[in-house]
């Protein structure tokens, strides 16, 4: 792992690393934020395309590398799968991650993929729509069906109890700040508190409040 | 009455949270559940039909026919009876909840268990042989999730979505063979498995033997 002070200095963006190595920090980076996030978080479409073709080339280069069978080309080989196996450990992670939150609130995932299309990949929308679709003919088949009319629906939200089941906004994340992000509003015990975000700070806040900068990356969950 | 049977349900998926396998569907207590709802339903619409027909002189013809709901009921006027409906209804609602509770319980279950390659069918006992322990909504589901399943790694091959969720140390490791597995096709030629012998794998390559309890990781 790359200690504080490298990811602090690439992301003010020195033009000397190159677009892999920022690729596998954003990925890395991505992976904690989505296991550690109680919410969904958007889709990174462009940086899994990217690492996806990267994994399809290494791929192919051990395929070469194989064929050669030359013996003092194994030591390196070995290195190389490692890290390829790395890659697809970080980007299966990533994505189981995202598919045990969309399992876990699937009419909430459903109606906030109406407003933000961006936060699932097509792909996901599809699954999480066909996911849907099996549960509830199962839930008809299985006993729905011979409920009164007024009582099959899903998605209630009568009686003083909605039925959608939601991320807990209000649970608390470890963060740290990458750039300075201004301030955010605490509610505390004895009320409202004020904390300025700089630039190395750790902090524990309430992911409602530092949602909006780790979406704009400037914050990142540890 | 009121939900006794529905806690059973409940009582039921939480021990199946912690259990390896799934138990029996219990399909008595599902029927119990949802005939107690239709009793319920049948209860409240007989005694708000009393008020539709005491008030049988009012000219609006919809509230007569079909919607009982609406009759001229007035919970400040009587409620006792407001508050007998109420907690059929609230009986009603809360049945629901545990009949969903358990289905959803038992479902992510069978997913789980798709996802990890298991087979859900399997029977949990010899004994029980014969009979799935699954009813034939659940197997359909499973069927249907494990296409579902397969579909959308499909897309994602290079990463096989199903692999270890245990960060790779090693791209080659050391194993003994648990169980007669027979030949293995890997990059690297056919192993032939016989118990007891070690084998020095590409990890990859060995991953769903290791799941099915083929084959053991030595460190």
């Amino acid at each position: 792992m790359a200690d504080i002070a490298d990811i602090l200095a690439s992301v003010s963006g020195g033009p000397s690393i190159p677009q892999s190595t920022l690729d596998l920090q954003a990925l890395t980076r991505a992976w904690v934020n989505e296991r550690t996030a109680p919410e969904l978080l958007p889709y990174p479409g462009e940086l899994v395309d990217r690492i996806m073709q990267r994994i399809a080339t290494q791929i192919e280069a051990i395929e070469m590398m194989n064929a050669t069978a030359d013996p003092s080309a194994n030591f390196k080989l070995v290195i190389v799968q490692t890290e390829l196996e790395r890659f697809k450990f970080l980007v299966r992670s990533l994505l189981r991650a995202r598919i045990a939150k969309i399992d876990a609130y699937p009419h909430h995932t459903l109606a906030m993929s109406q407003t933000s299309p961006a936060n699932l990949s097509h792909l996901e929308s599809q699954y999480l729509h066909h996911h849907q679709h099996l549960l509830s003919s199962h839930y008809h088949t299985a006993f729905l069906s011979s409920f009164p009319q007024g009582l099959r629906k899903l998605d209630d939200t009568a009686g003083g109890i909605s039925m959608v089941d939601k991320p807990d906004e209000d649970t608390a994340v470890f963060c740290r700040i990458l750039r300075d992000a201004g301030q955010v509003e605490i509610q505390g015990e004895q009320g409202v508190g004020v904390v300025e975000l700089h630039r190395g700070d750790i902090w524990v806040l309430r992911w409602r409040d530092v949602r909006e900068g780790v979406e704009r990356g400037d914050i990142e969950l540890i | 009455m009121y939900g006794e049977q529905a806690n059973k349900l409940v009582t039921d998926a939480k021990r199946i949270q912690h259990l390896p396998h799934l138990p029996p569907y219990a399909s008595a207590t599902t029927q119990a559940v949802t005939k107690e709802v239709r009793d319920l339903d049948r209860e409240n619409n007989e005694i708000l039909s009393q008020y539709s027909t005491s008030n049988a002189s009012q000219p609006d013809p919809s509230s007569s026919s079909g919607t009982p709901l609406k009759s001229s009921f007035n919970p400040a006027s009587d409620p006792a009876t407001a508050c007998a409906l109420m907690v059929n209804h609230l009986a009603m609602r809360r049945n629901k909840r545990c009949l969903l509770a358990y289905h959803r319980t038992r479902t992510s279950k069978l997913e789980r268990m798709i996802w990890a390659g298991a087979d859900p069918f399997a029977s949990p006992s010899p004994s029980s042989s014969g009979s799935s322990s699954l009813s034939a909504e659940e197997e359909q589901f499973a069927h249907q999730y494990g296409e579902l399943l397969a579909q959308y790694k499909g897309q994602w091959t290079d990463v096989d979505l199903t692999g270890s969720l245990e960060p790779p140390r090693d791209v080659f490791v050391d194993v003994r063979v648990l169980r007669d597995a027979g030949e293995v096709q890997t990059e690297y030629g056919s192993l032939n498995l016989t118990k007891n012998s070690q084998f020095f794998v590409r990890r990859g390559d060995v991953e769903g033997l290791i799941a099915q309890g083929y084959v053991q990781i030595l460190r």
